[in-house]
């Protein structure tokens, strides 16, 4: 079931003016095209190495309804194998973490190791006839079309020609590492907690791309009770928005005149810390925080990881502890999507600190945070008003920071030291860049 | 918390029948969305935590994950939560969830100095609007109540939530 073309082309000349037809966010044959032409093509984010450090720990996540084995195997190299069994198609691993050298598939006890091949095919001469009926030999669960990690994140693409995954993130690697590379040693990542919410996916990972605009009234609450000083809409406008690559995110500005010490101190940092992310990151990504004076906040990975760093206060004696959450928006239906949401900690980080860090993640992201309960009654709700036949007739209007002549109503920051484009302030800049690249996809056959 | 002894207090124990009233009295307070009231129920010391269960092989000798929670508080985060939706602007719960709070199969066990082990069942219905399809969360509990002067208190509470992935939007409730 596919839209007709001229209907198609029609959504997706109007998202690319910035009004979006409603009823994309709860429309099955929209969904049925993002299946078929988005994530059949597109890395998408399954797991972190850290996850799975030992030979033989594995994970299962999914790709819409295809289910993967994440494994490290014996010789410690990750895999990510398709969880269908050769023979009849049975979920050969149904439990979703563990650590196994094999798995056998529980209707004819076909074996495979934590590699993916095929070691064990039970009565294989008196059923088969040995090799020459069955060859047992290069046989493999079907491993993902590509795999490819960056900063141990592992992303998989059902695309067996997507390019390089490095290649695909672009510019954006440079906001990546303020996430997942504050050390050498890396993130380690927590969870995740796993959730369903009657909402559309891409409105999460629209919101987390550059909706600093909500901050102020939905998240209202959580600066009233004083655990979280940015989110008033005077600091909230001051922030940048910045569009890079696949990828979009929103920052808040720092106090003015600060050194990189300082800076990473009145976000909670230790010393310890500060001087690992010192060193471990580009003379560039420290001007980022220096002389533009901006430190990232949530931002979105086409087409469904979004991450989120901010520092709520997490005692009554006054301690500020910044946290990183990952998550990802995994569509269920045009009405349904599961969320999985981790805590990440820099590996390397005091213990101390990734207790308060913990603390603060679930105080204010994931499925009790704070935060997060207000966007997703939101969302929800959108989803709800989507889905109707008066959505049809209503474009929302997503121009934000564009005049009437499709100009930026402010010119782009021109000294900001990231790459990318970036503006100062509110504006729907990293929504359209999002969304872009969404009917890019649709459009593609 | 160390394991439970064997035999429960049998039903017509007295110390039974308070702490299985106080679990009754809770979630009434809940119910009812006086969240300051059920505050006044906790220790200062409370710890109330609700690990992430999870999908694992029979002989993996876990099902909780060993290292995410979806409640972790101690009073300080569980105050912000109560303050929060005090405020006005929790839009989550406004207009507010219907919510009961079943609670059954309780068990007491006797414990040293003046606490109790505490074993329920709870199962929590909570409908939002007129259109949507109500949510059901249910779970064990595992709580130590402490005698204090001014009666039973929670000083401890684990919740084995029973679904890997939740069906409900959020969790601006308690359980």
């Amino acid at each position: 079931m596919n839209l007709a073309n001229p209907q198609l082309a029609s959504v997706l000349a109007d998202v690319r003016r910035g009004m979006i037809p409603a009823h994309v966010y709860g429309d099955p044959e929209i969904f049925a095209l993002e299946r078929d032409r988005l994530f059949a093509r597109s890395w998408v984010f399954l797991a972190h190495e850290s996850e799975i450090p030992d030979p033989g720990d594995y994970v299962v996540r999914r790709v819409l309804a295809d289910s993967f084995i994440v494994a490290r195997d014996e010789s410690g190299a990750v895999r990510v194998m398709f969880n269908m069994c050769l023979h009849r198609g049975m979920q050969v691993c149904r439990a979703e973490m563990g650590n196994a050298s094999h798995f056998r598939c529980p209707y004819h006890a076909w074996t495979y190791r934590n590699d993916g091949r095929l070691t064990g095919v039970p009565f294989h001469e008196e059923a088969y006839g040995g090799e020459d009926g069955f060859p047992r030999q290069d046989q493999s669960l079907l491993p993902a079309p590509s795999m490819d990690t960056h900063n141990g994140l592992i992303f998989i693409s059902l695309d067996a020609g997507a390019p390089p995954l490095r290649d695909y993130l672009g510019d954006f690697a440079f906001y990546l590492d303020f996430y997942t590379r504050q050390s050498p040693a890396g993130i380690e990542l927590r969870g995740p907690q796993r959730w369903r919410v009657k909402a559309n996916w891409k409105i999460g990972a629209e919101n987390f791309a550059g909706d600093s605009y909500h901050t102020p009234y939905t998240h209202a609450s959580v600066v009233d009770i004083g655990l979280f000083r940015e989110p008033k809409a005077s600091k909230r406008k001051e922030g940048a928005l910045y569009v890079a690559g696949p990828g979009a995110g929103t920052t808040y500005k720092l106090p003015p005149g600060g050194d990189f010490a300082s800076q990473l101190r009145y976000v909670g940092y230790p010393d310890a810390m500060i001087a690992a992310m010192a060193a471990s990151w580009s003379a560039r990504q420290r001007a980022l925080v220096t002389d533009s004076g901006f430190m990232v906040s949530a931002a979105t990975l086409f087409p469904n990881l979004s991450l989120v760093h901010n520092w709520p206060q997490v005692d009554d004696a006054g301690t500020v502890a910044p946290f990183i959450s990952l998550r990802q928006w995994q569509p269920v239906s045009e009405r349904e999507t599961e969320v999985l949401s981790w805590f990440a900690v820099d590996a390397a980080a005091p213990e101390e600190f990734k207790r308060n860090s913990y603390k603060a993640y679930l105080m204010c992201f994931g499925s009790s945070g704070m935060f997060e309960q207000d966007d997703v009654e939101n969302w929800v709700s959108i989803t709800e008003m989507a889905s109707g036949s008066m959505a049809r007739r209503l474009s929302l209007n997503s121009r934000m920071g564009l005049s009437s002549a499709g100009q930026p109503i402010k010119p782009p920051l021109a000294t900001f030291a990231g790459p990318g484009v970036a503006y100062q302030g509110f504006g729907e800049f990293n929504q359209r860049h999002w969304l872009s690249q969404w009917s890019d996809h649709l459009e593609r056959q | 918390m160390k394991p439970a002894p064997v035999k429960p207090l049998p039903y017509t124990d007295p110390a039974h029948q308070v702490a299985h009233q106080f679990l009754v009295e809770e979630a009434a307070l809940l119910d009812a969305a006086d969240y300051s009231g059920w505050l006044d129920l906790l220790c200062a010391d409370i710890r109330y935590l609700m690990p992430v269960r999870v999908t694992t092989a029979r002989g993996a000798g876990f099902d909780s994950h060993p290292s995410m929670a979806h409640f972790d508080e101690d009073m300080y985060a569980l105050r912000k939560r109560v303050q929060r939706l005090a405020t006005g602007y929790a839009w989550t719960e406004d207009p507010p969830s219907r919510t009961r709070h079943f609670v059954t199969n309780v068990r007491t066990f006797s414990r040293a100095n003046a606490e109790f082990l505490v074993e329920s069942a709870v199962l929590l219905f909570r409908s939002r609007g007129d259109t949507r399809e109500a949510d059901l969360i249910s779970a064990g509990r595992t709580d130590l109540l402490r005698e204090t002067s001014a009666g039973l208190r929670l000083a401890r509470r684990e919740i084995c939530v029973d679904e890997a992935v939740l069906r409900t939007q959020n969790l601006a409730i308690f359980l």
